[in-house]
């Protein structure tokens, strides 16, 4: 009696798990994944730089930065929605609250060898929004390496951004010995 | 270095305000907005709650709409925050204090343009929204808040407490940023809110499709009041794919065979080349030559409340 109990009880619990798969199978998605990919546009957009001027001990020179997202996880979007993104990013998934491996060439104008012109940056940002969600102000925290002139320094950044991010001000300073210096940054990004 | 930073900067918003569809000749003056001030509204309603409504609705300004049938409130592309996109100040103050707007069974998102989304008002109200729709894939513009946010396809409805909500066709435009038009192809929509027996369109922004209409229609044959938007109307030739003119805006409540017509999205942000005061003329002509019945079209100043259906006795007014 107790064992057709038991397996009376297993046959409902199953016959309830059937039942329930089967209205979420038919339920409406609860949303839809927004399609989010590279285009022409936005490739060519990402080819514009970001001015920059780099101060360390010998003086200061400008500069131009690019800016690569390999990965970004948002942990401001809806949380309906796929928090990864890769490459592109809507504004304010970024900007709403996010952490983001970046990867950034920086091109400077000193006089002096390839390996003095082209100094090589990666690391980890985080965004946090500060009004509108981050669309109309938000701030950021990153730590980087950086490798330029055949030496490795570490860095940390601090900025700010309006426009849904599409403008920004950022500070990196690096106190690695050798490479020690401030650099300014006017960001320009879109997506 | 400062004047060429904010030459950038400038260049950069136009340049934004410019990918989002904007002509040139509409995103200056646009811009010049954000020297102004807004009008003030004199004499704010402070309690728009209405016992002696089943239905009613209280323009707030652009396509924001604070709608009441019977005990239910519903809010359309609320924007209280005073610009928009940060590229775009409103001309008029918002017609209601945010502090003012009580809780709303059900906030309506048509599209996601800056001055129909608004992430701002989203968290000046977000304690006061029961549940947010937005039209399919929209949700990824909407960022966490503690109210349920959900999208609603075309000719999905949601339910809740006898509140039903329909998603309807509209022709417009689904990105946000500009960049973002090459996926976000179908986040635009219309809605129907039916309640006791009361039902409502809420049109968005939207072009005249005539296809769309004659559904809207056929499965909505008696609607009490229609939200429709009469701006902007010029330039033409870039308008006319998204946005319907007054005349069309009339043509489609007369093919809805709607009851009353209250005309939105006028007179709160500059958008088009229309002089001011030209989407209320044409609207009266339009209103003239299609031979509106005498009272169908209902022209709310921002901040003004009109009940269109009074409550009878007491027991047909459900509350």
């Amino acid at each position: 009696m107790a064992a057709l109990r038991t397996t009376l009880a297993i046959a409902a619990f199953s016959i309830g798990i059937a039942a329930s798969s089967a209205s979420l199978a038919a339920a409406p998605p609860e949303a839809t994944p927004p399609g989010i990919h590279p285009t022409l546009l936005w490739t060519a957009l990402q080819l514009v730089p970001s001015p920059e001027w780099m101060g360390d001990g010998a003086g200061s020179h400008a500069g131009m930065r690019w800016q690569v997202t390999p990965l970004l996880y948002s942990f401001g979007i809806n949380r309906k929605l796929s928090p990864w993104r890769s490459l592109i990013a809507e504004p304010v998934v970024r900007h709403a609250g996010s952490v983001e491996l970046f990867l950034s060439p920086e091109y400077l104008s000193n006089s002096g060898t390839f390996a003095e012109h082209w100094l090589f940056r990666g690391g980890l940002r985080s965004y946090f929004p500060l009004v509108s969600k981050g669309e109309y102000l938000s701030t950021s925290l990153g730590a980087s390496l950086l490798h330029f002139d055949h030496r490795l320094g570490a860095a940390a950044s601090a900025g700010i951004y309006v426009l849904y991010g599409f403008v920004g001000a950022e500070v990196t300073y690096c106190p690695t010995p050798g490479l020690r210096g401030a650099t300014a940054t006017l960001s320009l990004r879109v997506f | 270095m400062a004047a060429r930073a904010l030459r950038r900067l400038a260049s950069l918003a136009l340049l934004a305000a410019t990918s989002c569809g904007f002509p040139a000749s509409i995103a200056l003056p646009t811009l010049k907005t954000l020297l102004s001030t807004p009008a003030k509204v004199p004499n704010k309603i402070t309690s728009p709650v209405r016992a002696d409504a089943r239905l009613a609705a209280l323009w707030v300004g652009h396509a924001t709409v604070l709608l009441q049938i019977d005990d239910k409130l519903i809010l359309t592309d609320p924007v209280f925050t005073s610009t928009i996109g940060q590229v775009s100040r409103r001309l008029v103050e918002p017609g209601i204090d945010v502090e003012n707007v009580p809780r709303v069974d059900v906030v309506l998102i048509s599209h996601l343009h800056f001055d129909h989304l608004s992430l701002g008002s989203l968290s000046l109200l977000e304690r006061k929204i029961g549940t947010l729709l937005v039209p399919q894939k929209g949700l990824v513009y909407v960022p966490d808040y503690p109210f349920e946010s959900r999208e609603l396809p075309t000719w999905s409805t949601w339910e809740s407490g006898g509140l039903r909500v329909t998603a309807v066709p509209a022709q417009h435009a689904g990105f946000r940023y500009g960049i973002d038009g090459g996926w976000m192809d179908t986040s635009f929509t219309g809605y129907v809110i039916e309640y006791h027996g009361l039902t409502v369109y809420f049109a968005g922004d939207t072009a005249y499709n005539r296809g769309f209409v004659a559904a809207t229609a056929a499965r909505f044959p008696s609607i009490d009041l229609a939200l429709l938007p009469i701006a902007p109307i010029h330039p033409r030739a870039h308008m006319e794919d998204r946005h319907v003119d007054p005349e069309e805006a009339t043509r489609i409540f007369v093919e809805l065979g709607a009851r009353y017509f209250v005309p939105i999205h006028f007179g709160t942000f500059i958008n088009s080349e229309d002089a001011p005061g030209d989407p209320l003329s044409e609207l009266l002509i339009a209103a003239a030559a299609h031979k509106l019945a005498p009272g169908a079209l209902h022209v709310l100043t921002q901040g003004e409340q009109q009940v269109l259906v009074a409550c009878g006795p007491a027991p047909q007014c459900h509350r």
